[in-house]
């Protein structure tokens, strides 16, 4: 029989309205496991704070999007999000289950290009693409998403002077009828922007348009707003068609779908009340099905989710360093995993897990990172059972934006581990070193020697 | 030089030798001079034969009659006959040419009479309207003092004489004291009297020109024959029927019409032969017997009755039509009609072609086939019932006890080919899981109709979604409604079957899916023309359009290929053209070599060739004979290929005897999806090979590569034997 855990003390108000001689239990497990690799033996051999990506839920993910989107509507191509992810392994996943890329810089451009990334199974979004940019991307048929006039005039130029034509879409922005509405990226649809950038398109021979796309939001709640997009491109299609006599190829909804995180400030946990890639799905294609568009005739339809299909599929292993209580009472822990590596605790409240068995008593505590600044909290609020130093948490739902929106500052930054459907572990992205940052760096002769 | 505007002069001889060739069902223009030339055995009726034929094109012709008749012979051979019956019976002379005249313009206008009559119902006039030409004469110039009864074939060897002096006379001794068996002497008597000849010699000349046309109908004429020969034996039947009056004709025409040219061969065609064939030896002495009150010869009267009787009643079947086949499209050859029959019936059924798709988009799992265990059984076998899974085989998520749970349900289900939407069930509730609506068997469904008697339908669709109505029409691809649970369902499933009227629930038919994608293990498999099995997860293929439109070829386009061959650049130009059946082929315009098409849905079919085994039109038929126009990386497909193509004749020639009966030689095809190149030089390159030969050795192998552009097939290249030809589109 394993040796029974020590556990600290705790004092709790009573606060339920039936009690029992049992008390309120927190009725939840430890996260020991991840894809049946002992958190614990992760922690030893790779250090902590960690990352680990499950592959096996990437693909599931991305299958089960896939099989939602294909089950509905014809013609459906899934593109990777970089920004959401761009870590090889996690990009060459999806590629391998048959997604394309969509960059929006020259840095991810290039990155997509070092996956084998095929250049027309590029989309090239985001308001800044340079000159050099634009003309790797014509050179490489991939498709432009344009963002504002100048990029439009940018290709007119650069394009008959590689005596190609440019592979273009336009980016739209418009009422969906959800606040706030995005209009900083694209062309407004309801003031006639759209329609302007498009005939001055279909005027020029440096550019052949091949697509429409869209990106109404982030971590969208209302699939609806999609089906009103979904409805304008279409017709916005249908109207070229009338007046050019043109065929776009695709039509891209760009991204935005909710994952199950918990937005801070609601309520119900997100995997109660966010929708599903089912329900964006549902609204999407019945949109362009019940559209204009000849059934025989539908578009490609492209989907840039990014969130949705990775935040579950990695976890961020933490050690707590210490406990602590505030002036007012409040039991604090401190974790060695700070904002600047998981910068989503801006945005969500985490499920935080702890990684080994505890008994049923929890304990209100805020949850700070090591980082020597006032900033560092991971969760202002949570109800942990109590936490001893060294005892290991699971923060889960961290796919999206951190490892690419982290930041080396204070500390270095940890190891990315993914685990392989057959269970394996392989490293794919080392630890940052003090030798490795220092090669950034150059010290002026004058400042290289001093006295203290 | 165009196909079409060929020199007036070459059209009147094809006339003319077609003719000939159409009293025995060919087009052959070596067997038409054979005939020619044993015509003129006798000089003035092969001159009267010739004459009449010349005059009766050359009337129709002018009548404005269909061209392409004129030049096929229809409407020459039936007066040849009668020219010939004539020319042997009368003295020649001027009265005589004037009845010729007379009597040729009336056969013709027997001819398209009759055409008009018997076409409605499908049925060839055969040699009817010689028999009313000749009948017509003999009688009706009974009284005309001018015209001479002929004294020529009262006296044979006058005859011979004045043909070739002594020699000829000594020849024809030789000839007619040769140790031929008795039956065969008369077997050959037979087939010249045909063309009113009596003698052997004649009969050799025309058993040889018809191994050379097809090599079926000489086997035929004989079984034919022989089975006559014994028949009259065993039943006692007066054999100078056979012998004397050499009437014995009737049976060799009706067993090639009925055993390979009207019928395509096989081995029932042979039993049917074999069957009639007393059925014309009463026919024969009993119509004799009546015609002998008016001193007329029944002529091929048998052959044309019991013809006829037999092809009319063949086309009242209801089913198994595909068992004793009528030819389709003539092809006057009963090799061809073998060939390409049997290959046509295992690429492309005996249905109409309509090409389904599956009724749904993504891909879905069969849980229950074809004659399946749980309801789909008797009437009803030919259905499928479909549901989603997931990754483990799940049909649903959470704890599936709501039919939401069901990835199918809620999904939408759309029309799988273009048709009229005829019945709707649109108002039962949806069953809560576990429990089925008897009462409401097939629960929400739609039916459409796509042709006459073929009818598709789909069934437990959900309550009130469905989004189409009665008597719209429909295209492929269309949303109908959505998956759900009403009826006999106790879990959400789609049921899908086809059938042969418009109400809900008929007894089902089989008719394959033109094209679907099974994922096994990873793996994806092209299938074509097919019925998806249990289990599998099927889903429709993915067109790709530049596949599709390079392998488009609308009746007009011309292609213009070049290769280089020893520094020499090789123009070839090909037209598509279609013919009055709306078959489309393209023409090679250099070698007038043709090769057939067909274009099903998303895949594009060649289906036959005509020409020389060594053209470039030759090598594009081999590869690209059938062709998904879809691209899945490293995909194959595998076809079988008409024999008529097989390179090596010797081999072919004996393939040609037993093909009712068994097959030994082998002409197959494979095509791979190599790679796909996107963005601005958007290329797919294909990859092919034709294996032909015998048993299991491989006598002949071609590898062929196809390059597709967004402009078309941008390149051809033909490895063979260690050389290799690029044929390059010059667009």
């Amino acid at each position: 029989m394993e040796k029974q855990r020590y556990e600290r003390p705790m004092i709790k108000k009573l606060e339920s309205n039936m009690p029992n001689k049992f008390g309120m239990r927190t009725e939840y497990r430890p996260m020991t496991h991840i894809d049946n690799v002992a958190v614990k033996d992760l922690i030893d051999e790779y250090g902590s704070p960690l990352f680990v990506i499950s592959e096996k839920t990437i693909r599931n993910n991305i299958r089960s999007a896939r099989k939602a989107f294909e089950t509905r509507y014809p013609k459906v191509q899934f593109a990777w999000s970089y920004k959401t992810n761009y870590l090889d392994a996690v990009c060459r996943t999806f590629h391998q289950e048959g997604s394309w890329a969509e960059v929006v810089s020259g840095f991810e451009y290039d990155k997509a290009l070092h996956n084998g990334v095929d250049g027309s199974k590029i989309i090239f979004n985001g308001p800044d693409k340079t000159e050099e940019d634009l003309n790797k991307a014509i050179k490489n048929n991939s498709l432009i998403h344009i963002d504002h006039l100048d990029e439009l005039y940018a290709i007119s130029e650069i394009a008959p002077g590689l005596n190609k034509k440019a592979q273009v879409a336009i980016r739209v922005n418009m009422d969906t009828g959800i606040y706030p509405m995005w209009d900083r990226f694209g062309f407004n649809y309801e003031n006639g922007q759209a329609w302007d950038a498009l005939n001055k398109i279909m005027r020029t021979d440096a550019m052949e348009l091949v697509g429409l796309h869209t990106h109404i939001g982030t971590f969208m709640l209302s699939p609806n707003a999609y089906a009103v997009a979904a409805g304008k491109l279409a017709d916005l299609a249908i109207g070229i068609k009338d007046k050019y006599g043109h065929e776009i190829k695709y039509i891209d909804m760009g991204g935005g779908f909710a994952s199950k995180n918990k937005l801070k400030g609601t309520y119900l946990p997100g995997t109660d009340i966010n929708p599903s890639v089912n329900d964006f799905a549902e609204a999407i294609t019945g949109a362009l099905i019940n559209s204009n568009f000849k059934p025989d005739n539908l578009p490609l339809l492209i989907l840039e989710t990014g969130r949705a299909l990775i935040d579950d599929a990695a976890n961020l292993l933490g050690t707590v360093i210490s406990n602590k209580r505030l002036s007012d009472g409040r039991r604090s822990t401190i974790l060695d995993v700070g904002v600047n590596i998981l910068f989503t605790s801006f945005w969500y409240d985490h499920k935080i897990t702890p990684a080994q068995p505890f008994t049923q008593y929890a304990e209100d505590t805020v949850l700070y990172g090591p980082l020597c600044m006032n900033i560092d909290v991971i969760r202002e609020n949570i109800s942990l059972p109590l936490l001893n130093k060294g005892d290991h948490v699971v923060i889960q739902h961290v796919g999206a934006y951190n490892m690419t929106q982290w930041m080396q500052f204070i500390t270095l930054r940890p190891r990315i581990v993914m685990i392989d459907p057959e269970n394996n572990v392989h490293v794919i992205r080392e630890r940052e070193t003090l030798d490795r940052l220092l090669e950034f760096e150059k010290v002026p002769d004058h400042l290289k020697t001093f006295d203290l | 030089m165009e196909q079409k505007t060929k020199h007036p002069f070459q059209d009147s001889w094809h006339s003319i030798m077609n003719s000939y060739g159409q009293v025995f069902f060919s087009k052959s223009p070596v067997f038409a001079i054979i005939l020619l030339i044993v015509t003129f055995f006798d000089v003035y009726a092969g001159i009267a034969g010739l004459l009449a034929v010349a005059i009766s094109n050359a009337m129709a012709y002018f009548l404005g009659l269909n061209k392409y008749k004129i030049v096929e012979g229809a409407y020459g051979f039936n007066s040849l006959l009668v020219g010939l019956g004539i020319g042997i019976y009368f003295q020649p002379g001027v009265e005589f040419y004037i009845i010729l005249l007379l009597i040729s313009v009336m056969t013709l206008f027997f001819s398209v009479a009759l055409e008009g009559v018997l076409g409605k119902y499908g049925l060839p006039y055969l040699s009817v309207p010689f028999l009313l030409g000749i009948w017509i004469v003999i009688i009706g110039t009974k009284g005309y003092s001018a015209l001479n009864i002929s004294e020529r074939g009262v006296y044979n060897l006058n005859d011979m004489y004045a043909i070739g002096g002594m020699t000829m006379v000594r020849l024809y001794e030789w000839f007619n004291n040769l140790a031929v068996p008795e039956s065969l002497r008369i077997y050959f008597k037979s087939l010249s009297a045909i063309l009113f000849q009596y003698h052997m010699f004649a009969g050799i000349l025309i058993a040889i020109g018809l191994i050379y046309y097809s090599r079926i109908a000489f086997l035929l004429s004989l079984m034919g024959f022989y089975t006559a020969y014994y028949f009259y034996f065993f039943i006692g039947a007066n054999i100078s029927e056979l012998t004397y009056s050499y009437i014995g004709f009737n049976y060799i025409l009706t067993a090639i019409a009925i055993g390979g040219f009207f019928i395509v061969p096989s081995r029932r065609s042979v039993l049917w032969v074999i069957f009639l064939t007393p059925l014309i030896a009463i026919t024969l002495s009993s119509t004799a017997y009546v015609f002998s009150i008016f001193q007329l010869s029944v002529f091929s009267l048998p052959f044309n009755i019991i013809v006829l009787l037999f092809l009319y009643v063949l086309k009242f079947r209801e089913k198994d039509m595909s068992k004793l086949a009528l030819v389709a499209v003539q092809q006057f050859s009963p090799e061809k009609h073998a060939y390409s029959f049997n290959n046509y019936l295992s690429r492309f059924g005996s249905l109409p072609w309509i090409a389904m798709k599956l009724p749904f988009w993504g891909e879905w799992k069969i849980t229950q086939a074809h004659n399946g265990k749980i309801t789909h059984q008797d009437e009803w076998k030919h259905a499928w019932d479909f549901e989603i899974v997931d990754e483990t085989d799940k049909v649903y998520e959470h704890d599936g006890s709501k039919p939401e749970d069901f990835y199918c349900f809620n999904k939408p289900v759309i029309a799988p080919a273009d048709g009229t939407v005829e019945t709707i069930i649109n108002n039962v509730e949806d069953n809560e899981i576990g429990e089925v609506d008897v009462k409401n068997n097939w629960g929400n469904s739609v039916v459409i109709k796509h042709a006459d008697k073929l009818y598709s339908q789909v069934s437990h669709l959900k309550k009130d979604s469905i989004k189409v109505e009665g008597g719209q029409t429909i295209k492929q691809g269309e949303l109908i409604g959505y998956c759900g649970n009403s009826g006999r369902s106790p879990e959400p499933h789609l049921h899908f079957q086809f059938q042969s009227n418009s109400a809900i629930g008929s007894s089902t038919i089989s008719y394959p899916i033109s094209s679907f994608i099974i994922r096994k293990k990873g793996q994806y498999r092209f299938e074509v023309s097919a019925l998806p099995g249990l289990d599998q997860l099927v889903s429709n293929i993915t067109t790709n359009q530049m596949l599709k439109d390079a392998y488009h070829f609308n009746p007009g386009k011309k292609l213009h290929f070049e290769t280089e061959q020893d520094g020499e650049v090789i123009s070839h130009r090909w037209k598509i053209e279609s013919d009055i059946y709306n078959n489309t082929y393209f023409v090679c315009q250099s070698t007038g070599s043709k090769a057939w098409f067909k274009q099903i849905g998303d895949v594009f079919y060649f289906t036959q060739y005509r020409g020389k085994p060594n053209t470039l039109l030759y090598f594009f038929y081999l590869s690209s004979f059938m062709v998904v126009t879809a691209f899945y990386q490293n995909m194959q497909l595998k076809d079988n290929y008409p024999l008529t193509v097989f390179p090596n004749k010797k081999w072919l020639f004996l393939q040609d005897f037993c093909i009712p009966f068994f097959k030994f030689l082998k002409a197959e095809y494979t095509i791979k999806y190599a790679s796909l190149q996107k963005g601005g030089h958007e290329r797919i390159t294909l990859t092919s090979t034709a294996t032909f030969g015998r048993g299991n050795k491989t006598t002949g192998n071609f590898a062929f590569t196809i390059q597709v552009t967004p402009k078309g097939i941008a390149q051809l290249e033909i490895n063979h034997s260690g050389k290799t030809i690029k044929a390059i589109n010059k667009f």
